[in-house]
C-alpha cells in the first residue's frame, strides 16, 4: 500500500499502490509515498524489475527510474508495456507505448540468437528461467545433478546454494527471473589457507574428470557442463566454512552459525527432482538474503556488510582485476586478428638466432603469428583465452603448428611459477616479449611480471638463455594514442628501476614516435637481461 | 552557537580561548584517528593476502617438489603440463 500526500488538502491518503504511472522515452515515472518492487513486461513478457526509491530519483512529488543501459539498443519500437507490483500482481500501468519513434514492434532479444533476453537484479542481460521450457531446463537440472556427482568424487558433500536453494524451498522450482544454478559447500576445515588448499584440490579432481574450470577466487569456481542440449552452462561453486562461530561462504555471507543448521545434509526439491540441502534452509536463506526471504523480490540487492566483504576480499579475492573489462573489450570491440606490429619486427631483426619467442600479454596474437610464419616456435599468453581465439583458429587454418596460446593470470602465482617452469624449459635462445602489458598492469602485477620473464630467461653471466623485450608508452601525446591501445603512459624511469630491483639488466634502450604530430606519443623499447 | 560563545565569552575571554583551542585539537585527533584507522585496514587486508600466497606456494611445492626431486625429466614434463591445465 502507497501514501499519496494530497497537498490541496494537507492530509496523507492511503492509496491502492504506486499510482499516476508513465512510460516514454526516458522510463518510468510514478507517484508513490512508499518503496514498491515493479517488474515491467513488455508484450506480456517479465524485462526487468526495480525498487522505486532504491533505484529512482525524486523529481518533485514523483520517482523516475531511467531505462537500464543494458536495454536501450532495444527501445526502438512499438509494444504494449506493463508496470506491475510484484507483491501483489496489480498492473499500475498497461499500454500501448511508442518508444525511440519507432513503429515496428519492440524485440527484446538476442541479437545473433533471437533467443529472449531480460534484465537479472543487477541488470545485467540474461536469458532468465521464465522464457525457458521444460525441455530447456531438463538438461540444466542434469548438469547440477552431474557437478553435485563429480564434487561428491571430489570429497565434497555441496548443496543447492543463493537463488537455486531459494527457488527450491519457496516454489519448488527455478525462479522465474534467475538465469543460472548456484552450488554451495562448507569445508570441514576451518583456516583460510587450508579451504584454499583444498579448493584448489578439488579443482584438479574437477579437471581430472574432464570439466573445464573458470576461477573467480581464490574460494570459488565456474564449472563449465554442456547440456544435453549442446548448450555450455557454467555453474558456480561457491565455497564456505566455519570459523570463529561464523559461516563464512563466497560471495556475501557471514553470520553467526552451527555446524548441525548445515550438516547432515537434507533434501529439497527442485523442478521435481530431489537434491542436498543445508539441514535448516531456512537459516542459511536468512543468512543469504535476511529473514523476509520468503518474500519474492526479483530486484533483490545484497546488502553484505562492508566487514564481510572486507573479509572475503582480503582472504580470497584479487585474482581477476581488470577482467570483465577487458571481457567486454575483447568481446564488443577488438576482433579479428591485427596486423603484425612494427614491434615484433624490431624484435626479429634484433635476434635472427632465436628458438622460442614467448608474448606475454599476447592480445591478439598477431605477433604470434608472425613468429610463427617466420619458423620460430612462438607461445602467446594471455589472461583473456576470448582475446586469442581467433588467432589460435587461423593458426589452425594455416596448419601454423609453431604457433600455440595459452591462459596466464599473472596475478596467480601457480599459474605463474608453473608457466615460468615450462619456459625455462624451451630451447634456447628466448625471446620473451611484453608489448602495451606493462602500460596496463599496475605494480603489483608488474612485479609478477618480471619475476615471469626472469623464470624465462635467466642464465650464466655472459650468456643469458634469452632476452626479455618491452615496449610500453613512455609519453601520451596529443594524437590520442593512449585511448587507442587502451594504456596508461608510465614513467620509463620508474620501470628501468623496477626492473633493476628485480635483478634485470637494461642493456639496449630506445623510443620510437608513433605520428608526425608535434606532441607525439612516444613509445619507450628496453631489451633486458637476467644473468644468475 | 555564537549565542553560546558570547555567553562564554562574557564569563570568561581566557576559557572561551581555551575551549577553542581543545575543540580544535579535537578535530585534528578525529582527523589523524580516522586517518589511522584507514592505515590499519589497508594493513589488514595486506595481511589477509597472504593467505592465497601461503595457499598457492604450499600448492605448487606439494605437487611438484617431490618430482623435481627425483629429477625424472620426462615425468617431470608431463607433471608440469598436468598442473598448468588444472590451475
Amino acid at each position: 500500500m502507497s501514501r499519496v500526500v494530497d497537498r490541496a488538502r494537507g492530509r496523507v491518503e492511503t492509496g491502492p499502490g504506486p499510482s499516476a504511472v508513465r512510460v516514454d522515452d526516458d522510463g518510468i515515472t510514478a507517484l508513490s509515498e512508499d518503496e514498491a518492487v515493479l517488474d515491467v513486461l513488455v508484450d506480456e513478457r517479465r524485462i526487468f524489475s526495480f525498487w522505486l526509491h532504491r533505484d529512482g530519483e525524486q523529481r518533485g512529488r514523483e520517482w523516475h527510474v531511467g531505462w537500464p543501459r543494458t536495454l536501450q539498443e532495444f527501445l526502438v519500437g512499438t509494444g504494449r508495456v506493463a508496470v506491475v507490483v510484484h507483491e501483489s500482481g496489480e498492473r499500475v500501468f498497461d499500454e500501448t507505448v511508442r518508444l525511440g519513434g519507432g513503429d515496428q514492434p519492440l524485440a527484446i532479444v538476442h541479437p545473433r540468437t533471437g533467443q529472449p533476453l531480460s534484465l537479472d537484479k543487477s541488470w545485467r542481460r540474461v536469458v532468465t528461467f521464465d522464457t525457458r521450457t521444460e525441455q530447456n531446463i531438463a538438461p540444466l537440472m542434469d548438469a547440477v545433478q552431474v557437478v553435485l556427482d563429480a564434487l561428491r568424487e571430489a570429497g565434497i558433500e555441496a548443496f543447492l546454494a543463493y537463488g537455486t536453494l531459494l527457488g527450491a524451498v519457496r516454489e519448488g522450482r527455478l525462479l522465474g527471473h534467475d538465469s543460472d544454478a548456484d552450488l554451495g559447500y562448507v569445508s570441514a576445515l576451518s583456516h583460510p589457507v587450508d579451504v584454499i588448499r583444498e579448493s584448489y584440490r578439488v579443482q584438479r579432481a574437477l579437471v581430472d574428470l574432464g570439466y573445464r574450470i573458470t576461477r573467480y577466487s581464490a574460494l570459488a569456481f565456474k564449472v563449465d557442463v554442456e547440456e544435453g542440449d549442446g548448450v555450455v552452462r557454467g555453474l558456480d561453486v561457491f565455497g564456505g566454512f566455519l570459523m570463529d562461530g561464523h559461516l563464512h561462504l563466497m560471495g556475501e555471507v557471514r553470520e553467526p552459525f552451527e555446524r548441525s543448521w548445515i550438516f547432515p545434509l537434507g533434501t529439497t526439491t527442485l523442478e521435481g527432482r530431489t537434491f542436498p540441502a543445508p539441514a535448516d534452509p531456512d537459516r542459511l536463506l536468512s543468512a543469504m538474503y535476511g529473514a523476509q526471504w520468503r518474500t519474492p523480490d526479483p530486484a533483490f540487492h545484497f546488502s553484505t556488510p562492508p566487514s564481510t566483504y572486507r573479509r572475503l576480499n582480503g582472504w580470497f579475492r584479487g585474482l581477476r582485476v581488470g577482467r570483465a573489462r577487458w571481457d567486454r573489450i575483447y568481446s564488443r570491440v577488438l576482433k579479428g586478428v591485427p596486423d603484425p606490429s612494427p614491434f615484433v619486427r624490431w624484435v626479429a631483426e634484433r635476434e635472427p638466432d632465436v628458438a622460442s619467442f614467448v608474448d606475454l600479454g599476447c592480445g591478439r596474437g598477431a605477433d604470434v603469428l608472425e613468429m610463427a610464419r617466420r619458423g620460430v616456435p612462438s607461445l602467446g599468453l594471455d589472461f583473456q583465452p576470448r582475446s586469442f581465439a581467433r588467432a589460435e583458429a587461423r593458426a589452425e587454418q594455416e596448419g601454423l603448428a609453431g604457433a600455440r596460446f595459452q591462459t596466464l593470470n599473472l596475478l596467480e602465482m601457480r599459474q605463474l611459477l608453473v608457466i615460468g617452469a615450462q619456459l625455462a624449459r624451451l630451447p634456447a635462445p628466448r625471446v620473451v616479449v611484453a608489448r602495451h602489458l606493462v602500460d596496463t598492469l599496475k605494480r603489483p602485477a608488474r612485479t609478477r611480471l618480471w619475476r615471469l620473464a626472469r623464470m624465462a630467461t635467466v642464465g650464466p653471466a655472459g650468456s643469458p638463455a634469452g632476452r626479455f623485450h618491452v615496449e610500453f608508452l613512455a609519453k601520451a601525446g596529443d594524437d590520442g594514442y593512449a585511448g587507442r591501445h587502451r594504456v596508461r603512459r608510465r614513467r620509463a624511469a620508474m620501470i628501468v628501476k623496477e626492473i633493476e630491483a628485480a635483478g634485470g639488466t637494461v642493456v639496449h634502450r630506445e623510443d620510437v614516435e608513433v605520428s608526425q604530430s608535434p606532441d607525439a606519443s612516444r613509445l619507450c623499447r628496453l631489451v633486458v637481461e637476467w644473468r644468475q | 552557537m555564537a549565542a553560546v560563545l558570547g555567553k562564554l565569552g562574557d564569563r570568561d575571554p581566557r576559557a572561551l580561548v581555551r575551549r577553542v583551542r581543545e575543540a580544535r585539537a579535537d578535530v585534528r585527533e578525529v582527523r589523524e584517528l580516522r586517518e589511522r584507522v584507514q592505515r590499519l585496514e589497508a594493513e589488514v587486508q595486506e595481511c589477509r593476502a597472504l593467505n592465497v600466497r601461503l595457499a598457492e606456494l604450499t600448492d605448487v611445492v606439494t605437487e611438484l617438489l617431490l618430482p623435481v626431486a627425483s629429477r625424472d625429466e620426462e615425468r617431470l614434463a608431463a607433471l608440469l603440463e598436468r598442473y598448468r591445465t588444472s590451475v
